[in-house]
C-alpha cells in the first residue's frame, strides 16, 4: 500500500536509525545489568561490577525459584480467575449494550461508564472494610473481587465497540435460523471478536500482574501473597548480608510468565494494540 | 454505519425476550458494580464527615476532617510534592514516546519499524515491582549503579544519594524509567500515526509540507486524540501514586516524597485513621475528576 511511498524525511534514515539504537541501548541497559548480575555471587558482585558473569552462577536461580514458586502460583491462580471473569461479565453486558434493545439502555451505559472518572484510590478503604467484613481478606476471592470490579468499566467500554462493528444482518440471519440471543452470543457474535478478547486479557494481566498495593491491603497471610508482594518478602529476607545474586534472579523470575507469554502472543498483542483497540 | 437506526427511532416497543435476555446478561456486571464499585465509592464519601477508628462506632464530625486536613502542613506538603512529580512525569510520558513513535514511523522500511515497535514493547514484560526494584537499586548510595557509574567516569564529585537529599528526591523518582519510551504509549501514538490517511501526507508533500513543517502542521494535530487518552491515563495514574514512593523512600527524607495516595495509606493502616483517609480520598478524587474533565474539553479549544 505505502510501499512507493517516497519522501524527503524528517531526519536522514541513518540517523533516525542511531537515536533508536541509542534510547533502545538506555532501555534496555538497566535490564541486562539484572541478567548479568543475577548469574553472579556477591564476591564477583563486588569485585567486577560491570563484568560479565564469570563463572555463571546457576544455583542463583534455584534459590530464587524456591523461594517464590508459591507466590508465583498464587499470582497465576488469581490472574487465571479474574481474567475469566472479566472476560466473561464484561463481554455479557458489552454485548447487551451493543445489540439489544430495552428501555433505560444509555443511562444504564452511562451509569457503567461514569466509573472511568472514578480513581480506585477513592474506593481502596472502603473495599477493604467491606471484604474485612464479608471475612473475605485473605482470600483469592477477595484479590478477585478488586480486579472484576475495577476493570469493568474501562473493559465494556472497549469490547462494545467491536460487537457494534458486526453487521445487523448476521444476526437476522441467525434468527431466521432459529438462534436465541444466548446463541446469538455465544455462537456468532463472541467468536468474531476472539482478537480483542485477547488483548483485554493480557492488558488485565500486565495490571494484575503489576499491582501491589490491592493484595498488599487485602492479603496479611504470605501464604496466599502475590508475586509482587512475595517477592519484597523475598528481599527482606535477606538480614544482614544481601546475596545481590539469588535477589537479582528473583527479579528476572518474577517476569519469566510474562516474557513467557509476550513470546508467544507478541504478533497478536502489537497488532490488537496498533490496530486500534484503544484508541481516544 | 450498516443499518441506518432510522426505523428504530419510531419504533418504541421493545421485544419481551430481549428486554429480559438483556436484564440476566447485565446481571453479573451490575452486581460487582454496584456492590464493589459503587457501594465503596459512596462509603468513601460518606466515611469523610465522620471520624472513625475502623472497630468502634463512627462519630459524626461533619466538615472537621475537612478543616483539618486542609491546614495540616504534611497534606500540604504532599499536595505540593504530587504536584510537582506529576507535572514532570506527565510531561516526560507524553513527550518520550512520542518522540520515539514519530522516529519510528518515519523510518524507510516497514520492517524495521516492526522491529522497533517489538524492541520497545519489550519491557513491558517486566513487572512494575521489578522496575521499581531496580530503580531503587540504581540510586542505592553506596553500590548502586548510578554512583558507580559516575566513580567509573572519574565524576565522584556529582555522587549523590539521590533519594536521600531533599532537593533531589523528587527529580529522581520522576527521572525513573529513563529514557521513558514505554511501550503502551508508544503503540498508541503508533497507531494514530498510522490512522493518518497516505492521501493527506501526500497532499501535503506536494503542497511543500515536508520534514518538521509535516510534524507540527499534519502529524501532530492529528494525534491529538491520542495525546489527550495519553494525558488522562498519566494524570489518573500519577496523582494516585502510592507504591512507589512506599518502596522507594517511604515518604521520605521527612515528609520531601510524601503524596496525598501514600499518606491517605498511612492514616488509615498505620494509625487508624479511616475518617481522616477517606477525606483525603475524598478530595483527591474531586482534584482528579476535575483535572481529567478539563483534560476532555481541552481539544475544542486547541483547535
Amino acid at each position: 500500500m505505502q510501499a512507493t511511498r517516497k519522501k524527503r524525511k524528517l531526519l536522514h534514515n541513518p540517523v533516525l536509525h542511531i537515536i533508536l539504537i541509542i534510547l533502545v541501548f538506555f532501555t534496555f541497559y538497566p535490564l541486562f545489568f539484572t541478567v548479568m548480575t543475577s548469574f553472579k555471587d556477591n564476591e564477583q558482585f563486588y569485585a567486577n561490577f560491570w563484568a560479565l558473569p564469570n563463572p555463571v552462577i546457576w544455583k542463583n536461580y534455584a534459590d530464587a525459584f524456591s523461594s517464590i514458586m508459591p507466590y508465583l502460583g498464587n499470582s497465576l491462580i488469581i490472574s487465571f480467575f479474574s481474567i475469566l471473569g472479566i472476560l466473561l461479565t464484561t463481554s455479557l453486558s458489552a454485548y447487551t449494550f451493543a445489540r439489544l434493545r430495552f428501555p433505560g439502555k444509555e443511562i444504564v451505559f452511562l451509569f457503567v461508564l461514569a466509573l472511568l472518572m472514578i480513581p480506585s484510590l477513592l474506593q481502596l478503604i472502603p473495599q477493604f472494610i467491606l471484604l474485612r467484613d464479608l471475612r473475605l481478606l485473605n482470600s483469592y476471592f477477595g484479590v478477585i473481587l478488586g480486579y472484576l470490579a475495577g476493570k469493568q468499566a474501562f473493559s465494556i467500554f472497549i469490547i462494545r465497540s467491536f460487537f457494534e462493528s458486526q453487521p445487523e444482518e448476521l444476526f437476522e440471519a441467525a434468527r431466521i435460523d432459529g438462534c436465541n440471543e444466548v446463541q446469538a452470543y455465544a455462537r456468532i457474535a463472541l467468536p468474531l471478536i476472539k482478537p480483542i478478547l485477547g488483548t483485554v486479557a493480557i492488558m488485565s494481566l500486565l495490571d494484575i500482574w503489576n499491582d501491589y498495593l490491592w493484595p498488599l491491603i487485602v492479603t496479611s497471610d504470605p501464604s496466599k501473597f502475590t508475586i509482587a508482594l512475595g517477592l519484597m518478602r523475598y528481599k527482606s529476607s535477606f538480614t544482614g548480608t544481601v546475596l545481590y545474586g539469588p535477589l537479582f534472579a528473583g527479579y528476572v523470575v518474577t517476569a519469566l510468565p510474562l516474557i513467557v507469554l509476550f513470546l508467544c502472543l507478541m504478533n497478536s498483542f502489537i497488532e490488537g494494540l496498533t490496530a486500534g483497540a484503544v484508541k481516544a | 454505519m450498516v443499518n441506518p437506526a432510522a426505523p428504530h427511532k419510531l419504533k418504541v416497543r421493545y421485544n419481551k425476550r430481549e428486554v429480559l435476555t438483556a436484564i440476566l446478561f447485565l446481571v453479573p456486571t451490575m452486581v460487582i458494580l454496584l456492590g464493589f464499585s459503587y457501594y465503596p465509592a459512596f462509603e468513601a464519601i460518606k466515611g469523610s464527615f465522620f471520624e472513625w477508628d475502623g472497630f468502634n462506632d463512627p462519630e459524626w464530625v461533619g466538615f472537621e476532617n475537612y478543616v483539618k486536613l486542609f491546614s495540616d502542613p504534611v497534606f500540604q506538603i504532599s499536595l505540593k510534592n504530587v504536584l510537582k512529580w506529576s507535572a514532570g512525569s506527565i510531561v516526560i510520558q507524553l513527550v518520550a514516546p512520542l518522540i520515539g513513535a514519530l522516529l519510528i514511523f518515519n523510518l524507510k522500511s516497514r520492517r524495521a519499524q516492526y522491529w522497533y515497535r517489538v524492541i520497545f514493547v519489550l519491557p513491558m514484560v517486566v513487572p512494575s515491582i521489578v522496575t521499581i526494584q531496580i530503580w531503587t537499586f540504581i540510586y542505592e548510595p553506596t553500590i548502586g549503579l548510578l554512583n558507580n557509574l559516575l566513580k567509573a567516569l572519574n565524576a565522584e564529585f556529582l555522587v549523590r544519594n539521590w533519594l536521600g537529599e531533599s532537593a533531589l528526591v523528587i527529580p529522581s523518582l520522576i527521572f525513573i524509567g529513563f529514557p521513558w519510551i514505554s511501550g503502551l504509549n508508544l503503540l498508541i501514538y503508533y497507531a494514530g500515526l498510522q490512522d493518518i490517511s497516505t492521501d493527506v501526507l501526500e497532499y501535503a508533500e506536494l503542497d511543500g509540507c515536508v520534514g518538521w513543517k509535516r510534524v507540527t502542521k499534519i502529524e501532530l494535530p492529528l494525534i491529538l486524540g491520542q495525546v489527550k487518552l495519553l494525558l488522562i491515563l498519566a494524570l489518573v495514574g500519577t496523582l494516585q501514586n502510592v507504591t512507589v514512593p512506599l518502596l522507594m523512600t517511604n515518604g521520605g527524607p521527612g515528609y520531601d516524597s510524601y503524596v496525598p495516595g501514600l499518606y491517605m495509606y498511612f492514616q488509615a493502616f498505620r494509625l487508624g485513621n479511616y475518617g481522616m483517609a477517606n477525606t483525603i480520598a475524598t478530595v483527591m478524587f474531586v482534584i482528579i475528576m476535575t483535572l481529567t474533565i478539563i483534560s476532555t474539553r481541552m481539544k475544542s479549544k486547541l483547535s
